[in-house]
């Protein structure tokens, strides 16, 4: 009962970093129309940042706040190049967004070599109804939670936040009232770059973090995305909370080398279930 | 005229080539006919059906990984040559069905998720070897004659690229073809002239899938073993960039792509061997060009580069489109 | 005012708009009339700064607010929500700056503006477009699909807007009557070409006009 506690407990936390990159995922395609193959990278790029920083001697909260800061700056330049044009279209913009996670790395090579990097997070664990959980996994599922009620705030509450939502809502509409659609996806961007960058500061302590990891990112990422059909926040984070679970429980439960399966299994069972409840509808959807 | 001539010409020039090119250009030679004729099929499927294949690799994995098994199984290869198309085809079928009616990415995600899914379990199972992989697979025989020497494999790989090339064509110029260039421009505007839009999809990403199988089938009896770490997800984007570079929806074009891109790898390659290059250059060399290719093909000749250039020599002009974002 | 001169508008190959040339004198309300597909809407977006001419020039004194064809709200937004991004120009971000105009808005506040009715819902979009505290308003399409009730009661803001604090107006209506109740010069659009113009007194009994677009001789 306690090894089922601690297996909940982690796959929350894993759970909660797949929710951010999630989350960045669908706030850029609600503004944009556009899915961020990049979204990963970002992770990525913050959790070798903290591990370079931090491996210079800069204090903890310093270095992790400058490398989802870092990230952010990634997302925006992934905007530029995937939104920045006029007249491209969302698949083009995939393919883009595809190119740009492939330039990070090259950079990414270069800055860091080409192995796995870690960085110290919370030491110790903690013991909650007699399983062992390590710190640093309450950490993730408190930031986590700390952030979702951010973003829920500067989307419900901000003037801002109200004017991304309003791009997502009629992007025409909000040209008619002089929002600059355009800037406002910069700005998703830079957001998703910014919540992939906090995933990547908080996964990098747990799981060694490499320039390839971003693959293993962006499909539970899109998995959890899907989920909540690419649009809708609080389905994405109960898509990311399952998918965690899922994971960790098939990995505790002995079935560790089929995590990976586990989450791309559910999201194809996912697209295929909403495929066919979305095609009786409508055979439109391009 | 002119086009006959030069087909004429490249003809001579296909033919002739296996017989003059020692055994390491051979090897480019028949990588980059390989290549070309996945790149057909990805071409035709994001250029006709507007859809995005990011785990084409999936599907030459499959055609592979079928001779491969069939092969050493006592099956005559000429079988296995067959069936590796064929049970690719099918691995699109099933997958195709349901998710070609969505956006664009939801295939994109679910080929990477395919191609991820295969990697993994063919690292892990025992019949396919695992992470070693599947090894000494018998050489390509038809009857009593085996294939001995890369020349041999060029030639097939050749006419392989040529079948693919013939049926593609057939394909675009056929009835259903013409309507499919309608469902790239508008999938309304061919949806509602009755044009069976699913069903036209789905045939078309069946057919790159069954190319990929083909150009793996062949790949598998070349260098006569197959192992997942012959299909990294990288080598799916790599025909993204050969078609996108070529222009899509080309048949040309992706050949031109494909032999455009392998050339200039290889060009990087020996630059990157070159002493005093560090030992990082040759991924990061192929990572950047990859990328930036893509990324300046994408936005500034989204028609790709030989519909670009003709398009220059023939003096086309195309007006701008007014409308503001 | 409203001064275009010689436009031309086109969409890729196809022209929307060919030499067309009207004016709007400050404080005046004129009226736009034409059949479906004569380029209306797009002569509303390019005087809204949506598109762009491909030749000849749009000018405005002062901001031009846009009430679109088919309202076109944030229908996941709340109507006071809808009616604070109307202020994203003016950086009025208070609706209630159009709650005394129009005191309904004030009782839907904190409804979604997608559950609305068509003239609720075009009250909204009336409101947002205040919010931006426009010199120039164009009206696309006021009476579609609405009530006459529900239409007398806008036009009639509309009007009053525009007599007490002169607000310059562009009524593009496919209603001719209402156009020419509310307005007393009139152009008339079709294809592309403005055919005719003048005043409204003449137009309705230009047996053209009436034909097209009163059904018959105005009574």
């Amino acid at each position: 009962m306690s090894a089922f506690l601690t297996y909940l407990l982690n796959g929350l936390a894993v759970g909660c970093a797949i929710a951010l990159i999630a989350s960045g995922l669908v706030a850029i395609h609600r503004v944009t129309g556009v899915v961020n193959f990049a979204q990963g990278t970002f992770a990525v790029v913050a959790g070798l940042c903290t591990s370079s920083l931090l491996g210079l001697g800069f204090p903890h909260g310093l270095s992790e706040l400058a490398a989802v800061l870092a990230a952010a700056v990634a997302g925006l330049l992934t905007g530029l190049a995937a939104i920045g044009r006029r007249g491209t279209t969302p698949l083009s913009a995939l393919i883009v967004t595809l190119g740009a996670g492939v330039l990070a790395y090259a950079v990414e090579i270069v800055l860091w070599g080409d192995q796995p990097r870690s960085a110290p997070g919370l030491a110790g664990s903690v013991t909650v109804a007699g399983a062992r959980i390590q710190t640093q996994h309450l950490l993730v599922i408190g930031v986590t939670a700390a952030t979702f009620v951010l973003l829920a705030l500067f989307f419900g509450r901000t003037y801002l936040g109200k004017a991304l939502t309003a791009c997502a809502s009629n992007p025409y509409a909000a040209r008619v009232v002089g929002i600059d659609v355009r800037k406002m996806g910069l700005l998703a961007f830079a957001l998703g770059g910014l919540l992939g960058g906090i995933a990547g500061v908080l996964v990098t302590p747990l799981r060694p973090i490499s320039f390839d990891t971003d693959v293993t990112l962006i499909v539970n990422g899109f998995a959890a995305a899907v989920f909540g059909a690419l649009t809708r926040p609080v389905i994405t984070l109960i898509g990311a909370l399952l998918l965690g679970v899922a994971e960790t429980m098939a990995a505790g439960y002995g079935y560790g080398s089929h995590q990976l399966e586990v989450a791309l299994g559910l999201m194809l069972v996912v697209m295929i279930v909403q495929a066919s409840r979305r095609s009786a509808i409508s055979l439109e959807s391009t | 005229m002119i086009r006959l001539v030069a087909g004429l010409l490249i003809a001579a020039v296909t033919l002739a080539l296996p017989a003059v090119l020692d055994d390491s250009a051979l090897a480019v030679y028949i990588l980059l006919g390989l290549a070309a004729m996945v790149t057909v099929g990805v071409s035709l499927l994001m250029g006709y059906a507007g859809q995005v294949s990011l785990g084409q690799g999936a599907f030459y994995a499959i055609g592979a990984y079928t001779a491969a098994l069939l092969a050493l199984n006592g099956v005559p290869p000429l079988a296995g040559l067959v069936a590796a198309p064929v049970v690719a085809a099918l691995s699109a079928l099933v997958i195709g069905t349901p998710l070609l009616r969505l956006r664009g990415h939801h295939l994109a995600f679910a080929t990477l998720a395919m191609q991820l899914i295969l990697l993994s379990l063919a690292g892990q199972l025992e019949f396919t070897g695992g992470d070693i992989g599947l090894q000494a697979i018998p050489q390509f025989s038809i009857g009593s004659f085996e294939a001995a020497g890369a020349a041999t494999y060029a030639y097939l790989t050749w006419a392989g690229l040529a079948l693919v090339m013939l049926v593609t064509r057939n394909v675009i110029t056929s009835r259903p073809g013409r309507a499919l260039r309608a469902l790239a421009t508008s999938e309304t505007a061919a949806a509602s002239s009755g044009i069976p839009v699913g069903r036209y999809k789905l045939v078309v990403f069946a057919l790159s899938a069954a190319f990929a199988g083909l150009a793996g089938g062949i790949y598998c009896f070349y260098t006569g073993y197959v192992a997942p770490g012959s299909f990294p997800v990288l080598i799916s984007i790599q025909y993204i960039v050969m078609a996108v570079v070529g222009g899509l929806g080309t048949i040309w074009g992706a050949v031109v792509g494909a032999s455009a891109i392998t050339l200039l790898l290889q060009a990087l390659n020996t630059l990157s061997a070159l002493p005093g290059m560090p030992t990082y250059a040759p991924s990061v060399l192929s990572y950047a060009v990859y990328a930036l290719v893509l990324i300046v093909v994408v936005l500034f000749l989204p028609q790709g580069l030989l519909p670009a250039v003709t398009d220059r020599l023939s003096r086309k002009r195309r007006s701008t489109p007014v409308e503001t974002r | 005012m409203i001064d275009v001169k010689d436009l031309v508008v086109s969409y890729g190959t196809a022209t929307a708009l060919e030499h067309v040339t009207l004016t709007v004198r400050r404080g005046e309300m004129v009226a736009l009339l034409g059949p479906n597909g004569a380029g209306k809407s797009t002569l509303a977006n390019t005087l809204a700064g949506l598109l762009k001419p491909s030749s000849g020039t749009v000018h405005a004194d002062g901001r031009v607010a846009l009430i679109p064809e088919g309202r076109q709200l944030f229908p996941d937004l709340t109507v006071a929500d809808n009616l604070a991004l109307g202020g994203w120009r003016s950086g009025q971000r208070d609706p209630a700056l159009v709650y005394d105009l129009l005191p309904r808005l004030a009782e839907l506040a904190g409804r979604r503006a997608g559950v609305l009715s068509g003239g609720e819902q075009q009250m909204v979009a009336f409101g947002r477009a205040m919010m931006s505290r426009p010199d120039v308003l164009v009206v696309d399409e006021l009476s579609l699909g609405l009530a006459p009730t529900v239409t007398a009661d806008l036009a009639a803001h509309l009007a009053a807007l525009n007599a007490e604090q002169g607000l310059t107006v562009l009524l593009i209506e496919q209603n001719a009557r209402l156009a020419f109740e509310l307005c007393r010069r009139a152009y008339v659009l079709e294809s592309g070409r403005l055919v005719t113009e003048g005043e409204c007194a003449v137009l309705a009994d230009d047996p053209r006009v009436a034909s097209a677009y009163l059904g018959g001789a105005i009574t």
